[in-house]
């Protein structure tokens, strides 16, 4: 649905995308991730048409953002970091400016704020003035304001940013809400965020994209080649360093972090992926080493996120 | 209703709605009218020049405008720029254009409402003695396309920064350089005033408020207004400069 392909994008001399290429289909929830200045925001301008790319190019469904961009605006609801809002406006007149603008009929106009306001929780706010709101409500106006128009992507760029773990959580809920019967693209710097909303992350890096797929499948990539950690007592150091690294599978021995004194505590790197901990478990048992703890270490996304985005 | 039409007139709808939905048109249209008032009754000293004319005050507003159509201009989009509302409104389905004419109807709706409540001041004139009605129509119009011209600077100036300040001070010294620039050159290079008066305000706003309204007038404001917008349009999208 969107195809995003070799997108660039510099800044005077700094280069915020190197290249960028991906595809989403309709009906996923994507979270687009990345430290700081990784382009993530970026991106998002150039796929809601806020500024053209220096080179590359952006579809959807086959419309170029650049040839017709108020068709594929038409079709978009954008939520910008830091949702900038009119704080002097009632938030019902402000829906309502939203939707004459997003070219609502006048007759349904009242229909669509009641909608979008219920859906986001705030239809008791409709005579506020969005300047008076905490930080959240306002979250939920910005969010209201992308749904007016019932559009089929949702760009959400930082939805959850400097709420309170509470107002985090209800986001987060509606995002999903909202994903039964729409394309979520959201940008975030928050790991758990994208667990627990997103059917498929992209992980940006130094504008370029470093992984891409379904959590589960990041995950199992990385546990290609599994460490296991062993903790022995009554075994002496060189010994045991040698004959583990004589194991089968066994690409390296490191030192780890003992957990408690007298005992030797060591970490092994698989070269493939066999289990190595039968094999640790036998050598213990033959050499009359007492093994006090024998684990798998599976790399967490959070993990994998600060490998994939450590500056080089 | 065409798309354009309904973008245009809901983006002046909410200008409008700012600016009488919150003290500051009240306030500045109060303080507009009176300076006016001053000047007419205490600067020019109205009552001991024994004649009901409302000539001297048409031909100062030019100058009071200077300060005034900037004061509302300024913030039309410096301030969409500094709280990054711009970025939802050039995302939302409206074109630059509209974006343009639709913020500048809304100053002119303030530009209107000033100048219908500044009739007071001719009013008053009339109750007193015989008033040149006929003065007084083309002076309005007059004020109407100097206002016009300025709002239309101001918005392009507002288009630069987004700092309302900085879009204030530009639009004065832009205001005063096109009112007064012949009289400018003329001080310091005689022979050259006359030629520079084809494009100054003040020439040609001298001609209408005499009350002769002379197509050259009248083309010259449109074709500044229309430049000043088109300016703007173009700044508005300088963002697309790769």
């Amino acid at each position: 649905m969107i195809q995003v392909s070799n997108l660039t994008k510099t800044y005077g001399d700094l280069e915020a995308l190197k290249g960028v290429s991906f595809e989403i289909q309709r009906g996923e929830i994507v979270g687009f991730l990345g430290p700081n200045g990784a382009g993530k925001s970026t991106t998002m301008k150039i796929l809601t048409g806020f500024m053209p790319q220096t080179a590359g190019q952006v579809t959807v469904d086959g419309v170029d953002v650049n040839r017709d961009g108020l068709a594929v605006r038409r079709r978009i609801g954008y939520l910008p970091e830091s949702t900038p809002l009119y704080p002097e406006m009632l938030v019902y007149d402000y829906l309502a400016y939203v939707a004459t603008i997003r070219g609502i009929a006048r007759g349904a106009i009242h229909n669509s704020i009641d909608r979008a306001a219920g859906l986001c929780g705030i239809s008791n706010r409709a005579g506020h003035a969005i300047g008076t709101l905490s930080k959240g409500l306002k979250q939920r106006v910005g969010l209201a304001q992308a749904l007016i128009h019932e559009p089929d992507i949702l760009i959400l760029d930082e939805p959850t940013s400097g709420l309170d773990p509470n107002q985090i959580v209800e986001i987060r809920n509606l995002v999903r809400e909202l994903g039964r019967e729409r394309t979520i693209i959201l940008s975030t710097h928050n790991l758990p965020e994208v667990m627990a909303t997103c059917t498929r992350m992209i992980i940006v890096h130094q504008g370029r994209v470093v992984a891409d797929g379904t959590p589960a499948e990041l995950q199992s990539r990385e546990e290609e080649r599994p460490r296991v950690r062993v903790v022995l007592r009554g075994a002496p150091e060189a010994d045991a360093r040698e004959a583990l690294a004589a194991l089968p599978g066994v690409d390296r021995v490191q030192n780890a972090m003992a957990a408690e004194d007298g005992a030797l505590a060591l970490e092994l790197q698989a070269a493939t992926g066999t289990d190595l901990r039968p094999l640790v478990y036998a050598l213990a048992v033959e050499r009359g080493w007492q093994l006090v703890e024998l684990h798998r270490q599976v790399l967490d996304l959070e993990g994998i996120f600060r490998k994939l985005t450590q500056v080089v | 209703m065409t798309d354009a039409l309904r973008n245009v007139s809901a983006i002046a709808k909410r200008e409008l709605a700012f600016y009488f939905g919150s003290p500051i048109a009240y306030v500045a249209i109060t303080v507009f009218l009176a300076i006016c008032g001053v000047y007419l009754f205490v600067v020019y000293d109205f009552f001991n020049a024994n004649q009901a004319t409302i000539r001297p005050l048409i031909e100062q507003i030019p100058l009071f405008f200077i300060l005034y159509i900037p004061a509302i201009t300024m913030r039309l989009l410096s301030e969409e720029k500094r709280a990054g509302t711009i970025e939802l409104l050039v995302t939302w389905p409206v074109t630059d254009t509209q974006i343009i004419v639709g913020k500048y109807l809304g100053a002119l709706g303030i530009l209107a409402v000033t100048l219908l409540m500044s009739l007071v001041f001719p009013l008053i004139v009339g109750s007193l003695g015989e008033l040149d009605t006929g003065l007084v129509i083309g002076g309005y119009l007059g004020l109407f396309l100097v206002g016009a011209a300025y709002a239309a600077m101001g918005l392009l100036t507002s288009t630069w920064t987004q700092n309302q300040i900085i879009a204030f001070i530009l639009a004065v010294l832009l205001c005063t350089f096109f009112y007064a620039i012949d009289t400018m050159i003329g001080s310091v290079w005689e022979s050259a005033r006359d030629a520079f008066a084809a494009l100054s305000m003040k020439a040609h706003f001298a001609n209408i408020a005499r009350g002769v309204i002379d197509t050259r007038d009248l083309v010259f404001y449109a074709t500044f207004i229309v430049v000043s917008l088109v300016c703007a349009v173009q700044s508005l999208q300088a963002r697309n400069w790769k």
